[in-house]
């Protein structure tokens, strides 16, 4: 051991020659893994520091559509400081301009905050700001509320029967994450909880959340009061939170960006180990010599292994090193840009375990794919060495060495399944990894065997071409692996990408309706109706009962997320749209039992989209017990229906028959079709005449969901473009490892009469057959996994789109055939004798 | 060889040659005025001590390497007129060269490496005429082992395939001996001679060995980048 620290030693006074590639690409994978981690370690940090601020208490209870009672508030305020905040969606218009727009409102009382502090500007009390001065209630809203109704702070606004005045902006909202809703279609607008009433906004039925935000008096004493909370009212119908998960909407999605994005750095590491792989392979075949030399002077297979992996080890050292550092650095650097994307403040610092993670994968990447190409070169007979470098690496090494690779890769596959947020996706990606480096390696073999059974057909040119494909020691392997790596994650993001903004720009408009209403009240339908038909250009509405509730009990055993499969907890996790009707709503259809008769009259029965059903593990004959307005109503599942979102059409999980809910209050929800060019009159009516209605602009919500995806586009892209640098610098790798070689092959081609023309006809032939073939294989991966990622994940219709995966596969054949042309024409220029000579 | 007016030209025609390399330690001039003729169809030797300038005049006959001054002109062509791949083409059609080090591609078989100038001349039958070729030199029996999988001496003789294969009309040979042993020297030299007699090409032979010089009908000998003498072997 010690003579093999020793060589090593001698060896690498000889520097980093020959390890750049090697060095950027286990740089390049554990600094992306280092880096998402340790970002989302100190915005965690933030998020479990900071609960109490974001929930806006200790502990926070949330009802939907009815107040707590008297008694219940009274049981809070015995222990802890008690903040009542009600959440409410409507319509915001200008008395000066007639301006309107969709806000959302957060009305609160004089305790608010608890915790934190909302900043404003100008900078005052919350009390001065919404206090009723002359009859008229103070506000504070986004700024963005301003501008669109083109007020200043002074203006007024009016909003149901009440008119308040704007006395600030808002600057920071400490609790803003908590809202009632995760996706926010309008700015905020503050004002005091009084100002409700007057409002007149709150009737029977309406979409209104009340959450009463607790601070304790004795603050460390959380678990106790939650436990006593439970046992004083069991049947409440509150959601509670507490502090330690202030914020399960964020941490869910840090969990799954973060996931996502060490996938991407995974994939970047996995990339780099084929990188790794054939830099390691280069650099022994410069050291054929020494490793011939050392065995005819008696060292063992064994203790040259040593030596050189050492050498290896050494410099993946460093490598990772490197990419500790800017990974480590990264929340640092970014500190900025998370402090205006983040609604919480995130913790900069070092942070040990997302550190530990990336070391361990570069550590692992470095050995899995460095243990075979050195004990190839060690098992080579010393006499072997001395000849032509020719089929040195083909082969497979001694046993041992192969079951230690494996070892490896399955500890690299472990630490991604076990690290992961969410070990089904990351079994995926192994598994998905592992069948495409799998079938990248034997495209490799094939596309070169397939060059050697071709042999001289065409022209010379493309009989050398073939010939450079299967040469002993080509490097067409190498390239097929990582060119295809990185052109899968290229076409997998392109086909993504064109589907999202098929979602968006080409599917829904053509069939969503123009505006949504909310909050009709019953006694306004007929008058509602009247009012929207009469208006020029109105094409059609639809209407519908609408009701929210919470899914308490699935066949009379009490709901609990655990219970269910993942993809249906979210479907427990809080209110959901609940209605009834006589009829099957236009455009969906059943596709197990049968639809109600419309006179119906008997028993409850429920039907429940077919793909909830099957989340929630429920069938025809089963029973679904959902709470509504505080009152449990049970219902036998008499059919499931296919509900298509994308539609953008009053879509609901649960419709009941008609009984019980026709007769609970409720509003209505109302779609309507109108022409584009005068769909404007139909919100200026509704709005004069009725004020309680919220309208809900489909194109609003479409820009809103269109910037959420931009920005989801953005981030995929970056981080894709990560794993596409990674295999760029591989293949430019694989490409000038061969550099030397094939310059001189094509020098002695220049001697013997062959032109620059001809020789680079020769490299666009090779290259063009790699890229072309890899593309194609590339592109059938990149699309299924494409495919599995909006299907299976984002749950959209898959559309396949040949444009995307083209472009993507010509920027591959584009990026090859540069990086093999480069070099070799300037040296196809020079004078041949200088290179002549020192050979 | 004849121009159009019935005058015979000379196949190599070194008129005034001048080479001079720049290098970290300065300029050198390697060559320092060459005049010389060669007929079609001589034998020549060029020798010298090392550092006369023998390779580098083969380089300049070749195409390989380009005069600072005077005029090179081979098989009718002015060098200096032609860019690199003018000249890549001149040595395709009347060059065919053997080097010390071989320069085989090591990753083409022996068949392959001897018919590529056969295919880039755009004859027929490449693989054919490299086999006879090769069989023509001894090898028939290695024609797909790659340079690695051959001797010192069979690599030669597949360099010399390859520089006769495409009948050449000028075979420049750099001390084609100089990697090899006595015997397989002798029977590659041998081999040189018989084949250049039997294609009729002129030959420039660059060696060390004084008895090979004299088996060439001309013997020139370089000195510090001049020609110190110009014999004919008797």
């Amino acid at each position: 051991m010690i003579n093999a620290f020793r060589i090593a030693r001698r060896e690498l006074r000889g520097g980093l020659k020959g390890f750049r590639v090697f060095l950027a690409c286990l740089a390049l994978g554990v600094a992306a893994i280092a880096a998402v981690g340790s970002i989302a370690s100190s915005v965690i940090a933030g998020l479990e520091e900071d609960g109490a601020i974001l929930l806006g208490g200790d502990a926070a209870l949330r009802m939907t559509h009815r107040d707590i009672s008297p008694a219940e508030r009274t049981w809070l305020e015995k222990s802890a400081d008690v903040s009542r905040v009600v959440y409410l969606r409507s319509m915001a218009r200008s008395d000066r301009t007639g301006k309107r727009s969709l806000v959302e409102m957060k009305m609160v009382d004089n305790a608010y905050p608890l915790f934190g502090a909302l900043e404003t500007s100008p900078a005052a009390p919350p009390t001065d700001l919404f206090a009723k001065r002359g009859g008229v209630w103070g506000a504070i809203a986004d700024t963005a509320l301003l501008k669109r109704l083109g007020i200043e702070i002074g203006g007024r606004v009016i909003i149901g029967d009440a008119v308040y005045e704007i006395r600030g902006t808002i600057d920071r909202e400490p609790d803003r994450v908590s809202g009632a809703r995760a996706l926010q279609l309008g700015p905020r607008f503050m004002a005091s909880a009084a100002s409700v009433s007057d409002s007149k906004l709150v009737q029977p039925g309406s979409q209104v959340w009340y959450f009463y935000r607790i601070r304790l008096n004795d603050r460390d004493n959380l678990a106790a009061w939650k436990t006593d909370l439970d046992t004083s009212f069991p049947d409440a119908q509150w959601v509670v939170r507490d502090r330690g998960n202030a914020s399960p909407v964020i941490k869910r999605f840090i969990d799954r960006t973060t996931l996502f994005m060490t996938l991407v750095g995974l994939t970047a590491l996995l990339v780099g180990g084929v990188g790794v792989s054939n830099a390691v392979r280069d650099f022994l075949t410069g050291k054929m010599q020494t490793i011939a030399t050392l065995k005819c002077i008696g060292a063992s297979s064994g203790l040259i292994f040593g030596a050189y992996l050492i050498q290896v080890m050494a410099m993946a050292l460093l490598g990772i090193a490197i990419g500790l550092l800017i990974g480590g650095l990264a929340p640092a650097l970014l500190a900025d840009l998370l402090r205006d994307a983040l609604p919480l403040v995130a913790r900069i610092g070092v942070y040990a375990q997302p550190l530990i993670v990336a070391t361990a994968f570069g550590i692992l990447t470095a050995l899995a794919f460095s243990i075979w190409p050195i004990a190839r070169a060690c098992d080579l007979p010393a006499a072997g060495l001395f000849r032509d470098s020719i089929a040195r690496f083909r082969g497979v090494p001694r046993w041992p060495f192969v079951v230690a690779t494996v070892i490896l890769l399955a500890a690299l596959a472990v630490l991604a399944i076990e690290t992961a947020f969410s070990r089904v996706v990351a079994i995926y990606f192994v598994a998905g990894s592992a069948v495409a480096m799998g079938l990248f390696a034997i495209a490799g073999i094939l596309i070169a065997r397939a060059a050697k059974l071709a042999g001289s057909v065409g022209g010379t040119g493309m009989r050398l071409a073939l010939a450079n494909l299967h040469r002993p020691g080509a490097p067409t392997g190498s390239v097929v692996m990582s060119l295809g790596l990185g052109l899968t994650v290229l076409v997998t993001v392109a086909l993504i990408e064109s589907n999202l903004g098929r979602q968006i720009t080409k599917s829904l408009p053509e069939r969503a309706p123009g505006y949504f209403f909310i909050d009709i009240q019953n006694d306004q339908v007929a008058d509602f109706e009247k009012t929207v038909s009469e208006v020029a250009g109105f094409r059609e509405m639809r209407r519908t009962p609408m009701l929210r509730g919470r899914v308490t009990r699935l066949n009379g055993e009490t709901a609990k997320s655990e219970n269910v499969a993942e993809n249906g907890r979210w479907i427990l996790r809080g209110d959901r749209g609940v209605t009834w009707a006589r009829e099957l709503p236009e455009g969906e259809t059943i596709v197990a039992g049968d639809w109600w008769p419309v006179d119906y009259t008997g028993p409850q029965l429920v039907s429940l989209s077919a793909n909830s059903a099957a989340a929630l593990g429920l069938g025809i004959g089963d029973t679904i017990t959902i709470n509504i307005l505080g009152r449990n109503v049970t219902g036998e599942i008499a059919n499931l229906r296919d509900v298509r979102w994308g539609t953008l059409r009053m879509n609901f999980l649960f419709m009941f028959s008609p009984g019980v809910l026709e007769n609970a209050p409720q509003t209505h929800l109302a779609t309507v079709h109108a022409d584009p060019e005068r769909e404007a009159g139909i919100e200026t009516a509704v709005a004069a005449a009725f004020p309680n209605v919220t309208t809900i602009r489909v194109r609003d919500v479409l820009e809103t969901v269109n910037g959420f995806l931009g920005k989801l586009g953005l981030a995929i892209r970056m981080t894709a473009g990560i794993a596409i640098i990674a295999g760029t610098l591989v293949l430019a790798g694989a490409v000038a490892a061969g550099h030397r070689r094939r310059v001189y092959d094509s020098v002695v081609l220049k001697v013997l009469g062959a032109t620059r023309r001809r020789i680079m006809g020769t490299l666009l032939l090779e290259y063009g057959l790699l890229g072309v073939i890899t593309a194609l294989i590339a592109s059938v991966i990149g699309s299924f996994a494409a495919w599995a990622v909006v299907t299976k994940v984002m749950k959209f219709d898959f559309s396949f789109d040949p444009l995307a995966v083209v472009a993507a596969a010509l920027i591959a054949i584009v990026v090859t055939l540069a990086l093999g042309f480069y070099g070799t024409w300037r040296a196809l220029g020079q004078k041949a004798a200088p290179l002549l000579r020192n050979e | 060889m004849k121009d159009d007016n019935g005058i015979r030209e000379p196949m190599v025609l070194l008129d005034g040659v001048e080479l001079k390399l720049d290098s970290e330690a300065g300029s050198v001039n390697i060559l320092k005025g060459i005049n010389l003729e060669i007929a079609a169809g001589e034998t020549v030797s060029v020798v010298g001590p090392s550092g006369s300038g023998k390779t580098s005049m083969m380089m300049l006959i070749g195409g390989l390497e380009r005069q600072t001054g005077g005029r090179v002109q081979v098989a009718g062509h002015d060098l200096s007129t032609l860019d690199e791949d003018g000249l890549a083409r001149f040595r395709r059609d009347n060059v065919g060269i053997v080097f010390q080090n071989f320069h085989l591609v090591p990753t083409m078989n022996a068949v392959e490496n001897v018919a590529i100038p056969v295919e880039l001349a755009g004859m027929d039958n490449a693989f054919d005429r490299a086999r006879a070729a090769l069989s023509s030199v001894g090898l028939e029996h290695r024609l797909s082992h790659y340079p690695g999988q051959l001797s010192g001496g069979e690599q030669q003789r597949v360099a010399l395939a390859r520089a006769i294969v495409a009948e050449p009309r000028l075979i420049l040979a750099d001390e084609p001996t100089g990697n090899l042993d006595g015997g397989t020297g002798d029977s590659v030299i041998e081999l040189l001679f018989s084949l250049r007699a039997e294609h009729g090409a002129t030959l420039i032979l660059i060696t060390h060995n004084p008895a090979l010089a004299e088996q060439c009908g001309r013997v020139i000998d370089l000195q510090d980048g001049l020609i110190g003498s110009d014999r004919v072997v008797a």
